[in-house]
């Protein structure tokens, strides 16, 4: 089954309202659940991506840069049969595809 | 590998426990950066704890987290106002290795110091309630306000009024005063004693929500009561009407969620073991003579809960029970209560005695109890016409749909008595 990546993106429109706790209880179990139902599929639950640069021909001193964390949340490989399938995975994961976020799936063709 | 379980409301109840925690080591004046910082640790939990697994101690790792945001950020705000070090207290160690920082004991004493924190006498009453809402049970603004049935920029005031009292507060007010503890044990009393009652007599609320409250009231003032600043009788005896009305909660409503009548309730349902542990706090409520509005309400649940039916309930006692309750904490609703046993009691016609005369308060007046009381006990009396004037007045102020159809059910005319 080949791998595909998954970027968690940040969407304009996003509400900016924070999670109760006991909402947070109920995300974790609800996160709990989805990595039971998938786990033959997450290959990787990667993690938070932090500060980056775009590196290019141009010299350093010059910008703009792209600063990656503005666009990019975070990361993971799950493996499928088929894109349709990742992204269902993808879709079913709790908080990943709400208002103000969203997921971008990418077939990884490895040689 | 798969998620492991958390207990039931772990969140909820480590925030309210780092809260108090924190704010004794810092100072309640910083209670926003405190919030704030318990906040983002449960943030970072939720984020990291379903990647990696739980650590081995999840309430020492959140404490970790929060402990370091806290100080950090004080740190911060010190070095901008060029304050000093006074509350950059000790480094205590990354998340993963740190020492273990706080024993049962000392968690029960913070929570418990929180709440006198929020009844704080400059504190409104209804500001006291939220905050202690927020800041020990964990709900947020827009949950509190679904339980108060209140707006949420009604609950935001209130807190904020209640902050800025905090942030008043001079630095480093560690410890209150003996004489502040039993100078306020009274209204913490009080505000356990609300928060329970919003929770079990709210007509506008589900029952999960509901039995939730109830069940942090229960929380909290047990903590109360096993502790040595809180035991005293009053606190037994309110504890005791929480368990006592607790236990019945279930059996108030039919399958599809309507209200039940106290006579029409099944008492298979009601929760013997509940019932057990209200009665014990009740006997440690008898000793000495003090004799609190909670001891007369308390007294009267455990009638209910002992009378093997509707029938045989001892309605003398419960109308004795209703009369120092009117004594002790007089309100017109007492006496409509008294009412209402004196008529199982002794009959309709006496029941209708104890209200002669008797001018209600607006408040009541325009209240579907009072008129319902009223039609209920001129339709026993054989009254008709009074009877059905009063009951449209009470169809007409009925809260919500459940209470309406309960009371068409129960004030029809000719419905055999």
């Amino acid at each position: 089954m080949p791998n595909y990546l998954c970027m968690q993106r940040s969407l304009p429109g996003g509400g900016s309202e924070k999670p109760s706790p006991a909402q947070m209880q109920e995300m974790y179990a609800k996160f709990g659940a989805w990595r039971e139902k998938f786990k033959e599929n997450l290959v990787d639950m990667g993690g938070k991506l932090g500060a980056g640069r775009l590196v290019t021909t141009a010299p350093a001193t010059d910008g703009p840069f792209v600063e990656v964390k503005e666009l990019v949340g975070g990361y993971m490989i799950v493996s499928a049969e088929s894109l349709e399938e990742a992204i269902r995975v993808a879709r079913e994961c709790p908080g990943l595809v709400r208002p103000g976020s969203g997921v971008e799936v990418i077939e990884i063709h490895t040689p | 590998m798969s998620t492991p379980q958390l207990v039931e409301h772990f969140f909820r109840h480590e925030y309210g426990r780092l809260v108090a925690t924190l704010c004794r080591r810092v100072g309640v004046q910083h209670i926003e950066v405190v919030e704030d910082a318990v906040q983002s640790a449960l943030m970072a939990a939720l984020q990291s704890w379903t990647v990696v697994g739980l650590p081995d101690n999840p309430s020492a790792w959140l404490f970790r987290v929060a402990h370091n945001d806290v100080v950090g950020e004080l740190r911060q705000r010190a070095r901008r106002r060029s304050i000093l070090e006074q509350y950059a207290t000790e480094d205590i160690g990354t998340p993963e290795n740190g020492p273990e920082l706080f024993l049962a004991r000392e968690v029960q004493d913070d929570l418990l110091r929180m709440l006198f924190v929020c009844c704080d006498e400059a504190i409104p009453e209804q500001s006291q309630l939220e905050l202690a809402l927020k800041t020990l049970c964990g709900f947020d603004i827009r949950e509190i306000a679904l339980r108060l049935f209140t707006s949420e920029a009604n609950v935001y005031k209130r807190l904020g009024r209640a902050r800025s009292r905090l942030r008043e507060l001079p630095p480093r007010t560690d410890g209150l005063t003996g004489e502040q503890i039993s100078s306020r044990l009274p209204t913490v009393r009080k505000i356990l004693y609300l928060v329970f009652t919003e929770g079990y007599l709210s007509s506008h609320a589900e029952t999960v929500i509901r039995r939730e409250l109830c069940n942090e009231a229960i929380r909290l003032a047990a903590i109360l009561a096993e502790h040595p600043i809180g035991q005293a009788p009053e606190t037994f005896a309110l504890l005791a009407l929480m368990h006592l009305h607790a236990a019945r909660m279930t059996a108030r409503q039919h399958g599809s969620g309507g209200l039940l009548l106290l006579e029409e309730q099944d008492r298979d349902l009601w929760d013997r073991q509940q019932i057990q542990v209200g009665l014990v706090w009740l006997a440690r409520s008898a000793q000495g003579d003090v004799f609190s509005r909670y001891h007369a309400e308390a007294g009267i649940a455990a009638e209910h809960c002992l009378a093997p039916s509707f029938h045989e309930t001892r309605w003398d006692k419960v109308v004795e029970c209703y009369s120092l309750l009117e004594r002790i904490a007089p309100s017109a609703i007492h006496r409509l209560n008294r009412a209402v046993a004196v008529a199982e009691w002794q009959g309709p016609a006496a029941g209708l005695a104890v209200l002669d005369g008797f001018e209600p308060p607006t408040w009541l007046a325009g209240s579907y109890m009072w008129a319902a009381v009223l039609a209920d006990l001129h339709r026993r009396c054989g009254n008709a016409h009074t009877a059905n004037g009063y009951r449209t007045l009470a169809c007409k102020a009925a809260p919500t749909p459940a209470v309406k159809e309960l009371l068409q059910r129960r004030l029809q005319i000719g419905n055999a008595d």
